[in-house]
């Protein structure tokens, strides 16, 4: 699908990208959710009654998924607003530097899971991708693999569907590396994130389950290590921010 | 899950050791169930929040109130986070007077599911009842459109807000006042001079900026001066219970009260 001249990149986060890389040709895919019509396969029902987390609650695992899509319903509208409120504009910063990383160059076959609005987008699910092996060149993520119930499986389907010599990317918030910088990160965060939101966006949960969630994901070295478990060689990662977020880089050969 | 759980322990005891932070359980309100002994709400949606978040929520949602006028939910939020001290004293009056220790104790809802609006319907023109029914017909407005408290850390205030809140449209009825912005201004400051809590204080002295010269000019010398007047010779409102006096003539409840006609007739007057 040949992208138009003037194709803009779209983040997971709507409008923040950066002007794409002209002429690369642009996937997007929407996470979608059990039930949703459009979805290529439906996400296979769990059989063991397991429990998982959900910010800081635990819930049954097979509610998770709906769960958080109720979330980004209800914060889709204000998204944008509420990014840019959050940090200050800094997210656009962050996706700035991923684009950069990534590198894409006319031609190039890219995947953006949890795109939100992408260009052309694909309904799936991150656990189960609608696509064959080997197909793209780049596999993208940004703010999205943290909501996934099963993080193993979504990079175990990124891996498969890289070509071999693609490059797996993920922009997602991570472990704070200063700890000055670290109490006041989580100062801002409890205190005022949930404020922002009910004030903004007239949602505080949303914004409680997102600083929640944040802290529930592995720390930089663990998540290097659930790449490299899904196949991934070369595995790097860089934070930023003072490790606020991390760009973790692994490749496929 | 283990690690994770681990490292999220070890996460949170870090924050609980260090000065000056909120307590752990207004810090991560809720959820943060993994050391044992976390204050939980109170009450079904109940939010607890740290004193620095109710002072950031009471900013914001003054500004938001002011910025976006249709975010009601603003107002709601102001209230709640503004009122504590004041919900103990109209709370503190309810149980003193006999009526209002027992809606203190029953805790009467008005919504569309407690009230029998077929009943009301059928009562006679005049009675408080179908008066209250004509007002919501005519200004379009509901019972269910009040949201749940959320940020007041005590059940029973929690309670004395809602009723505050639910009976905001029976005032309107008394006062005969419209829902429009000169009619809601005009019950705020009865309700400012009523009950004292902030909220209708910011509300009566903000909401006019939004007026016409001309409005502002009937509000200023005639509405305010009977709104006050009324609201400090009527005894405090929140200890009638409406939902036993659905029969009462409006007439009668309102002499009762001391209320008397508004001065001046505002456009759309039910």
């Amino acid at each position: 699908m040949a992208a138009p001249k003037s194709c803009a990149l779209w983040s997971y986060c709507g409008r923040g990208w950066s002007r794409a890389m002209r002429g690369c040709q642009l996937l997007g895919l929407r996470s979608s959710w059990p039930g949703a019509p459009l979805s290529a396969r439906l996400l296979s029902q769990e059989k063991r009654a397991t429990e998982t987390h959900f910010g800081f609650e635990t819930v049954p695992e097979e509610e998770k998924g709906g769960k958080v899509y109720q979330v980004f319903e209800s914060v889709a509208k204000k998204y944008d607003v509420m990014n840019d409120m959050m940090s200050l504009g800094i997210h656009r910063v962050w996706k700035d530097l991923l684009l950069w990383k990534m590198r894409p160059l006319p031609g190039t076959q890219l995947l953006d899971v949890a795109g939100g609005t992408g260009l052309a987008w694909v309904l799936g699910d991150a656990e189960e991708l609608p696509f064959d092996d080997d197909k793209f060149d780049i596999y993208t993520i940004a703010f999205g693999i943290r909501n996934v119930t099963h993080i193993d499986q979504a990079l175990q389907e990124a891996h498969r569907v890289l070509k071999p010599g693609g490059r797996f990317l993920c922009l997602e918030f991570s472990q704070v590396n200063n700890p000055l910088i670290s109490r006041l990160y989580d100062l801002y965060s409890f205190q005022v994130i949930p404020v922002l939101g009910e004030v903004i966006a007239g949602d505080w949960k949303s914004y409680q389950y997102l600083v929640e969630s944040i802290r529930r994901f592995p720390s930089q070295e663990e998540f290097k290590e659930m790449i490299e478990d899904a196949g991934f060689h070369k595995v790097t990662y860089e934070s930023l921010t003072s490790g606020i977020v991390a760009i973790h880089s692994g490749f496929k050969l | 899950m283990a690690t994770l759980l681990s490292h999220v322990l070890r996460r949170l005891r870090g924050l609980r050791r260090l000065p000056g932070l909120p307590r752990l359980a207004a810090e991560m309100p809720l959820r943060a169930r993994s050391d044992g002994a976390v204050a939980g709400p109170l009450y079904s949606h109940h939010i607890p929040t740290s004193p620095l978040q109710k002072a950031l929520l009471a900013a914001g949602s003054a500004a938001m109130a002011l910025y976006d006028p249709y975010r009601h939910d603003m107002v709601a939020v102001l209230g709640e986070t503004t009122g504590h001290r004041t919900l103990k004293v109209l709370r503190d009056r309810m149980r003193r007077d006999p009526e209002g220790a027992q809606i203190l104790q029953e805790r009467p809802r008005i919504s569309t599911s407690t009230l029998d609006l077929g009943k009301l319907q059928s009562l006679p023109e005049g009675s408080l009842g179908r008066e209250y029914l004509r007002f919501l017909d005519v200004n379009r407005v509901s019972p269910d459109t009040r949201a749940p408290t959320r940020f007041v850390d005590d059940e029973e205030l929690a309670y004395v807000i809602q009723r505050y809140r639910e009976v905001h449209d029976m005032l309107h009825t008394l006062l005969g006042m419209p829902t429009n912005i000169l009619g809601e201004i005009v019950v705020k400051w009865f309700e400012a001079v009523q009950t004292g809590l902030p909220m209708c204080i910011l509300g009566a002295l903000f909401g006019p900026i939004q007026l016409s010269a001309q409005s502002l000019q009937v509000l200023v010398s005639e509405l305010i001066p009977w709104a006050v007047q009324n609201g400090r010779r009527a005894p405090c409102v929140l200890n009638l219970y409406y939902e036993r006096r659905w029969e009462q003539s409006l007439r009668a409840l309102r002499e009762e009260l001391g209320i008397t006609a508004p001065p001046v007739h505002i456009q759309g007057l039910a």
